[in-house]
């Protein structure tokens, strides 16, 4: 059953990476070239967009709301450790059930994150407004992923019960609002490399506080 | 099928391709990244000055996103409602409007700090593109593009009139630096420089040009400018109308080989930079046969290379400095307009915060051309007003005529009492 289960496990993933790498491939329509006379580098733009300009002190969203992007960075890296634990008890088994121990109590804190996201995401006004259902099932299904990843046992039926989770979640990836965690990297990337291209990122020295 | 049923069908299908061709390949990556976490909020200066959830950045991206949702995702396509994915319809069309003119300049400063690295400004300027296809352009803005097209300039102003200006500020220029040599040039060939200005600079507020004017022939330029196609505006880009914008760019390039220039300099304007910088290569998709600047890298360089000698002592009052976001944030000309000021005010302090994470005035965008946006406008510059009134100063420089005339508005009603100036202007009252 088991064995059975991991192959299907496999098959979901093999799924999600295709269907999203068309996903990408159809958003980027070709590309285009840029015809304009280049005055920064798009390398280094894209570096900076992926590490300096997501420091607080450079991020309003993050300064102005520090505890719900602490909260939104805690769910995902439990997520991350759960995601972890699923292919390591696939390809794995032994070090997957030693993570989903040694996990646990950072998956469980990711849990409690997660709910509140889902709860803020029901009782604010406005993000509910914005919401549609599958906002809601994003965050539902990834608290999902970590609950099973906290509770569930490391015996055989455990182990069955995460990977049936996680290949449902990983076919509902590429449909829904799930495909930011690829579209994230592209779309930071896609960013700090035109700004690097035109020489905005990285700032300049002086910007940068220095002399 | 009854002709406006007809009609109707033809715009929907006009409004999906171009959807379709502007938001793919620039914007389809940020259509599918936003998480709708909704901490964009403050960052914008609409919201700021109106904390309505329709001024939410996360919110007027959404409404461009659901129609992209709509047609070219899988469950936007089979079931919409699931994703939030809303069809091209004319009525969402006429509401789409007010979302992409009325409340977002597509500064880009939420972009810049959303915790994602969404590009809203580049899927609000899709939402523009859209309506521009289908005809769905505010009037004011529109009639601007119009003027440009028809004209050469998006104030209609007839070439009689900027040749007698160049006449009388020549004339004027004459006596105040004591040398009979100095002149606005127009339509000579073979200088060195094309110089491009804001048609209200020759209208309404001629003291820029004759600053340029006056710096130009301190450093020894050689230099001119075109009684046919003179503006460094390019009121379709901020339509979306990019066939125009592609238009009114080629027209000032066949200009420049016509009079056989070297270089182009692009006065201070912050989406006319912008426009034929970086964006204009694009519409024309070739790269241009010689190299662009803005006046603020001209004005650095007579500086530093002494072409020009400046005293700081000419410039006694506080000046700070509006970024104006089309040449900042998007443009990536910070420093050249700080270093200058540096050299010819005595007093010169930073807006907080700056650079390309300055506030947008509120006239950007194309704004100042939608009369029935006015009173958001002005509202949303408050913050602008506030980071001014913080530092004291008595003038504002600002590169950008369009901001300075959202300034000169931002001073009246919020009652700060100063003075809004262009940097060749401090430059050339610094002159040695």
């Amino acid at each position: 059953m088991l064995t059975v289960v991991k192959i299907l496990v496999l098959l979901s993933i093999v799924w999600a990476l295709v269907a999203l790498a068309v996903e990408v491939m159809l958003a980027r329509g070709g590309g285009r070239r840029d015809y304009s006379q280049r005055t920064g580098s798009p390398l280094k733009g894209m570096v900076y967009s992926f590490t300096v300009a997501m420091l607080p002190a450079h991020k309003e969203t993050v300064s102005r709301h520090p505890a719900k992007f602490a909260i939104g960075v805690v769910m995902h890296i439990g997520v991350i450790l759960a995601l972890l634990c699923v292919v390591l008890l696939v390809i794995w088994p032994q070090l997957g059930r030693e993570a989903m121990s040694l996990f646990r109590p950072v998956v469980a804190i990711a849990l409690v994150a997660g709910l509140y996201l889902l709860v803020r995401r029901i009782v604010s006004r406005d993000l509910k407004a914005l919401s549609a259902p599958d906002d809601y099932l994003a965050i539902a299904a990834t608290c999902g992923l970590l609950a099973f990843a906290c509770f569930a046992s490391t015996d055989a039926a455990g182990q069955t019960a995460l990977l049936i989770y996680a290949m449902l979640l990983f076919v509902y990836l590429p449909l829904g609002k799930l495909r930011h965690a690829v579209f994230f990297f592209i779309a930071r990337g896609d960013y700090g490399r035109r700004l690097g291209y035109r020489g905005i990122y990285p700032p300049a020295r002086r910007e940068r506080g220095v002399a | 099928m009854p002709a406006s049923e007809n009609d109707g069908l033809k715009t929907t299908a006009t409004a999906r391709q171009a959807l379709k061709d502007s938001i793919r390949g620039l914007g389809a990556y940020h259509a599918n990244a936003c998480v709708r976490c909704g901490l964009c909020a403050e960052t914008c200066h609409i919201y700021q000055a109106e904390p309505e959830f329709e001024n939410l950045p996360a919110v007027k991206a959404a409404k461009v996103i659901s129609h992209y949702r709509r047609y070219h995702t899988f469950l936007g396509r089979y079931l919409p409602w699931f994703v939030g994915a809303k069809d091209l319809t004319a009525e969402a069309l006429d509401e789409l409007v007010e979302t992409v003119y009325g409340r977002c300049t597509a500064c880009g400063r939420c972009g810049l700090h959303c915790s994602v690295g969404l590009d809203v400004a580049a899927i609000m300027r899709a939402g523009r593109n859209v309506l521009a296809a289908v005809g769905k352009v505010p009037d004011g803005l529109e009639r601007t593009v119009a003027n440009q097209l028809e004209t050469g300039n998006q104030m209609a102003i007839p070439s009689t009139e900027l040749v007698s200006t160049a006449e009388w500020l020549s004339e004027d220029l004459k006596l105040e630096m004591s040398d009979e040599d100095v002149q606005v040039h127009v339509d000579e060939p073979g200088k060195r420089v094309l110089y491009m200005v804001n048609p209200r600079e020759v209208k309404f507020f001629p003291l820029s040009l004759m600053a340029a004017a006056g710096v130009f022939h301190a450093a020894g330029e050689s230099w001119t400018m075109s009684s046919k196609f003179y503006d460094v505006t390019n009121y379709g880009f901020y339509s979306g109308d990019n066939a125009s914008a592609r238009e009114l760019t080629r027209r000032v390039m066949e200009e420049a080989a016509a009079l056989g220039v070297e270089e182009i300099i692009l006065s201070e304007c912050g989406h006319g930079f912008r426009s034929f910088r970086w964006e204009g290569p694009n519409w024309l998709k070739q790269e241009y046969p010689l190299p662009m600047r803005s006046i603020l890298e001209l004005l650095e360089e007579y500086i530093d290379s002494g072409r020009i000698r400046v005293d700081p002592e000419q410039n006694t009052e506080r000046v700070t400095l509006h970024d104006p976001c089309n040449l900042v944030r998007w443009g990536g000309i910070s420093e050249p307009q700080r270093r200058v000021l540096r050299k010819v005010v005595k007093d010169f302090v930073e807006m907080t915060p700056n650079r390309k994470d300055n506030y947008c005035c509120g006239g950007g965008g194309g704004m100042l051309s939608m009369s029935e946006y006015g009173q958001r406008r002005v509202a949303s510059g408050k913050v602008k007003a506030e980071q001014i009134r913080a530092t004291g100063a008595k003038i504002v420089a600002t590169p950008c005529h369009n901001c300075a005339d959202q300034l000169i508005e931002l001073s009246k009603k919020y009652e700060l009492g100063v003075e809004i100036q262009a940097v060749v202007e401090l430059v050339y009252n610094a002159l040695a």
